[in-house]
């Protein structure tokens, strides 16, 4: 059971103004069962090795795509990884016009595939605005 | 009226047979797997629930026997961690990861199929699922115990007590 004290990943209830998307409503103790996994891998099963490295690699990941892309991202990016292949999926609003969001998308390939030298796919879908889940 | 046409069995130069080059036939005998077990570790049981009919519909249409799917009971990894950078002992924070498994044994496979299953099913492994192969050979008894030692040996003479 919970204490009321834990402060991980919660919204604090607030005046009503706050919007507040599903990801960032449901508290940590929700993952499995009201939400999914951000990141994907194999690292953190039983006899499997590699979370460490998996972990910085999705730390590293999650703020070079936030400096890439400036005030667009809608929601959290969720990585996933199959065998070599690391797969970005991001949802992005809708600011800037398609040729340079095409070429933010190739530099960003390009750079982290010579950078982690794995082949590297950024999957991206713009939204018109947040979709929001509570007021708070 | 009939200018041009390419009549049935009116071709000069005959082709000869096209040859896949994906598929390779040799001659020497193959080997055969009694039991190919596959044992299927993620996070998420839907995404493992999900795997598995896609795994049996796979061995379905590839004619191969099914022995058994087991769903072994999961496994939690608890850590017992601090919850403060430097001190508060008294104050700490748990975290656990789950593993759940689901094990597929296909029985009485030959080596190309297994290769062209396993390589189908391996392609198709979703994100965060983890899968060891384990193959139980089948091999010809050596030729030294065909037959029992005791029909090669000569025949021992009866001692006679006094």
């Amino acid at each position: 059971p919970l204490s009321p004290q834990t402060r991980a990943a919660r919204v604090r209830a607030g005046k009503g103004d706050k919007m507040v998307t599903y990801e960032q409503a449901h508290a940590p103790h929700h993952i499995g069962h009201r939400k999914g996994w951000l990141s994907l891998h194999t690292g953190n099963l039983c006899g499997e090795a590699g979370a460490a490295q998996r972990a910085l690699e999705d730390a590293f990941l999650r703020q070079f795509l936030f400096g890439t892309f400036p005030g667009l991202l809608a929601d959290e990016v969720v990585l996933k990884r199959r065998g070599n292949l690391l797969v970005i999926c991001a949802l992005l609003g809708r600011a800037l016009p398609p040729h340079k969001l095409y070429f933010l998308l190739g530099y960003a390939e390009t750079l982290l595939g010579h950078f982690y030298k794995c082949p590297v796919r950024l999957e991206l879908q713009t939204v018109p605005a947040r979709v929001p889940y509570k007021y708070l | 009226s009939l200018m041009g046409a390419r009549l049935a069995g009116s071709h000069g130069v005959t082709q000869e047979p096209k040859t896949n080059p994906l598929v390779s036939v040799s001659d020497e005998p193959e080997t055969l797997y009694k039991r190919l077990s596959i044992l299927v570790k993620g996070h998420d049981k839907a995404v493992l629930d999900s795997y598995e009919y896609f795994a049996v519909l796979a061995a379905k249409e590839l004619g191969i026997s099914v022995e058994k799917v087991d769903k072994p009971p999961k496994t939690i990894e608890r850590l017992t961690l601090l919850k403060s950078v430097h001190i508060y002992k008294k104050h700490r924070v748990q975290y656990e990861m789950r593993t759940h498994y689901m094990c597929l044994e296909l029985k009485y496979l030959t080596s190309s199929t297994a290769a062209v299953y396993l390589e189908y099913v391996q392609r198709n492994l979703p994100e965060g699922v983890a899968m060891e192969v384990k193959k139980t050979k089948i091999e010809k008894i050596p030729e030294h115990i065909r037959k029992p030692v005791w029909d090669t040996l000569p025949p021992v003479e009866e001692k006679v007590k006094s």
